[in-house]
């Protein structure tokens, strides 16, 4: 079954454009036209994947993304016109994994999807790191024998940190091998996503003992 | 000192008032000094020319009435007149002198009587002779004294009077009475010391209450000079106080008019430029859904022109490169909001400014096939490295490039990097079009061309320009133009090693440069 993408966009043309274009690359579209309406159309139509404008009447893209982050960890990639505004961190910070600006490119988009649909994939089965215990297979992670919900792509952080413990990975290498990105990319995609990681695993997120920053480089597990 | 005079009016006013002032007390005190001394030396004389001629009546009268014809007598009675007239007069520093008249045929035998001390020589022959000739007249003249006080020598004013005196048997006789002015002069010199303590004194209170004058008049202009600093520093809404009814506080009033004035005006011009600026954003980012919407559709006809007919082809083709255009043109639009805004931030970081001319050059390098240009590149061996925005610097040095192509007509281009010890530069050089005069003006200027009716080939926006200077100047460095017609342009950047560093001079000449190192214009 092809996935199910859910186009959250005031503009109608631009909305029935993306899902044309997402039925040429396979994928199949559900629309919402506004941002009161999307969480009970995420519920009634189940996405793999969440297209959402930032600048929605009645309820904005990153008060949406809350509401879908609250629930779901499918991921959400926010449609953005401004870059150099407050929007982008705003989103990322509401539980967005990605985002897009606009105008983008029919490759763009479907690249963008793929890369955030594509199955997590590991050597090994489980992988231990300080008190956690990935479970590959299963997209579990357990803290002394409790679960704790990650979406895909904080699993998928963890999992690329913790596979080379010790190595310090610089940013453009996790947006690489996490979100895809073959060439320069925005690195606050990496700050705001491993300090939601480190909110939800660490004892103490300011003082991170699992995932630590290298000053000036990077990150590393342990 | 001077410094001060030149910085601070109340310094001048109160050095010219006690110089003024200064000066016309010399001068008084000169005329008082002059005319006071004159005073006193007059009243003086008038006594000694009355008690002279007396003295010398009665000394005739002496003579005449003693008859007697022996010699002894006579010198007795000459010797008596010295005494006689020393102890008489108001003043105790007469001394007299009885000299007998050269040449004379009477008895040789008697002395000249003269005070103790005196000493005849201050008597000149010229006034004697004058004497002489006086026919019964009495004669003065002002003569120097000396005396001894307490071992030094003392210069005093002293008045000589003579007279000629007939002694019968005797013959021709002068005599002379010298008085001493000391006391006059003693008078003067305390009068002039007393005008020398009370002028002193009065330019002292004369500067001082110039000083608190002056200052009471300056301290309104220093606190108007303050506030307009505050006004041009930014604090639209500072003000003088209004207080009183004079010119100060009418000073204070139309100043204070002039800053609402102006506080309006700019307050107006920074809405209307505000607006203005919101509006290019908003705009920018309102065409950002739609302009989606049609690179979407574009792109999807564009992937599928094969299947289209020819004019349908071409027409998917043109679409195609027209969004990207479009695109650039919103983009570059943004920028230059961003810019107006102020909302730039640079993202300094150390960079190899030979790295970034590479990777601008490589970007470019489609482009420079396409139109047939060669990039030749002359660039220091060891590594340029400098404190910039990687990003920016790149954007600008692509766009000189692109630029160097369009205008170049397929003629080398020619990009050389520089550094000195303050500054690095980066240089594109063509042999194209060039520009003349007027075109270089305006060379910076939003959506300005070379030339409007030139074929756009390489889809530039008109905005590159003027985004590159705002670049430079964020930068804090220098963007200089060199061009002449037919012959080609130069562009040449000139950056700061260290931000904030204030550059001089390029590394890098321009074409019409000599010099080794470049002026910065």
């Amino acid at each position: 079954m092809s996935p199910k993408i859910l186009v959250v966009d005031d503009d109608n043309a631009l909305r029935e454009m993306v899902g044309i274009v997402l039925t040429a690359s396979g994928f199949t579209p559900a629309y919402c036209p506004d941002g009161d309406q999307a969480l009970s159309t995420f519920k009634s139509s189940n996405p793999d994947l969440v297209l959402l404008d930032v600048m929605l009447p009645g309820k904005d893209g990153i008060a949406v993304c809350k509401e879908i982050r609250a629930i779901s960890g499918i991921p959400i990639i926010m449609l953005t016109a401004r870059t150099e505004t407050q929007d982008v961190v705003l989103g990322l910070e509401a539980g967005a994994d990605d985002y897009i600006v606009k105008p983008f490119e029919p490759s763009e988009l479907t690249a963008r999807i793929k890369a955030r649909l594509r199955p997590i994939t590991s050597s090994v089965d489980s992988v231990t790191i300080g008190p956690l215990t990935l479970d590959v297979v299963g997209h579990q992670v357990l803290k002394e024998g409790r679960q704790i919900s990650l979406t895909p792509l904080e699993f998928n952080l963890l999992l690329t940190l913790a596979q080379k413990p010790k190595q310090v990975f610089t940013r453009e290498m996790l947006l690489e091998k996490v979100w895809g990105y073959h060439y320069k990319a925005d690195t606050r995609l990496v700050n705001v996503h491993v300090q939601r990681l480190r909110s939800k695993i660490e004892e103490d997120p300011d003082d991170p003992k699992i995932v630590a920053t290298v000053r000036g480089i990077g990150y590393r597990a342990g | 000192m001077f410094g001060l005079f030149r910085r601070s009016v109340q310094a001048r006013a109160v050095a010219t008032t006690v110089a003024l002032s200064g000066v016309l007390l010399v001068a008084l005190g000169g005329f008082l000094s002059f005319s006071i001394g004159q005073g006193l030396f007059e009243a003086r004389l008038k006594q000694i020319l009355a008690e002279s001629e007396s003295a010398v009546i009665d000394v005739q009268n002496t003579f005449a009435a003693s008859s007697v014809n022996d010699e002894v007598a006579l010198q007795t009675i000459m010797n008596s007149v010295v005494p006689k007239l020393e102890a008489t007069g108001v003043a105790d520093s007469r001394r007299v002198a009885l000299l007998r008249t050269p040449g004379e045929v009477g008895l040789q035998l008697l002395q000249s009587p003269i005070s103790a001390g005196l000493d005849t020589q201050i008597i000149s022959q010229a006034f004697r002779a004058e004497v002489r000739t006086s026919a019964g007249r009495v004669l003065y003249q002002s003569i120097q004294l000396e005396s001894l006080v307490d071992g030094a020598v003392r210069l005093s004013p002293g008045i000589v009077v003579g007279s000629p005196v007939e002694i019968p048997v005797a013959g021709k006789y002068e005599l002379y009475l010298i008085f001493d002015l000391a006391s006059e002069q003693q008078t003067l010199e305390f009068v002039q010391q007393t005008l020398v303590v009370g002028g002193l004194a009065l330019i002292f209170i004369i500067g001082g209450v110039a000083y608190i004058v002056t200052g009471w008049l300056v301290r309104p202009v220093k606190v108007a000079a303050e506030v307009s600093e505050e006004i041009a520093d930014g604090a639209l809404d500072v003000r003088l106080l209004e207080k009183g009814e004079d010119v100060i506080a009418v000073l204070a009033r139309s100043f204070n008019k002039m800053a609402d004035s102006l506080q309006q005006q700019i307050t107006k011009l920074a809405s209307v430029s505000k607006m203005q600026q919101r509006f290019v954003s908003d705009v920018s980012h309102e065409l950002r859904t739609p302009l989606t919407t049609i690179k979407l559709a574009g792109d999807l006809i564009f992937e599928s022109r094969e299947s289209l007919d020819p004019s349908l082809k071409r027409s998917a083709e043109l679409l195609n490169g027209q969004i990207e255009r479009f695109e650039i043109l919103l983009n570059d639009l943004l920028e230059i909001s961003r810019y107006d805004a102020g909302a730039v931030r640079a993202e300094l970081e150390i960079h190899d400014l030979n790295q970034v001319v590479g990777m601008a050059i490589a970007s470019i390098d489609p482009l420079a096939k396409k139109r047939d240009s060669q990039i030749t590149v002359e660039l220091p061996e060891d590594d340029v490295l400098a404190e910039f925005d990687a990003r920016r610097i790149e954007r600008l040095l692509r766009n000189l490039l692109a630029n160097a192509i369009e205008h170049g007509e397929s003629k080398p281009i020619h990009v050389r990097v520089g550094e000195n010890t303050e500054a690095v530069a980066v240089s594109v050089t063509d042999s194209g079009v060039g520009m003349n005069k007027a075109q270089l003006e305006r060379v910076f200027d939003r959506f300005w061309r070379a030339d409007p009716a030139r074929k756009r080939t390489s889809g530039g926006t008109g905005l590159g320009l003027a985004i590159s200077l705002e670049d430079t100047l964020l930068h804090g460095g220098a963007l200089d133009v060199w061009a002449r017609p037919g012959e080609g342009a130069c562009f040449r950047l000139t950056l700061p090693k260290v931000q904030g560093a204030e550059v001089t001079s390029s590394p890098l000449t321009l074409p019409n440069q000599s010099s080794e190192s470049g002026d910065l214009s």
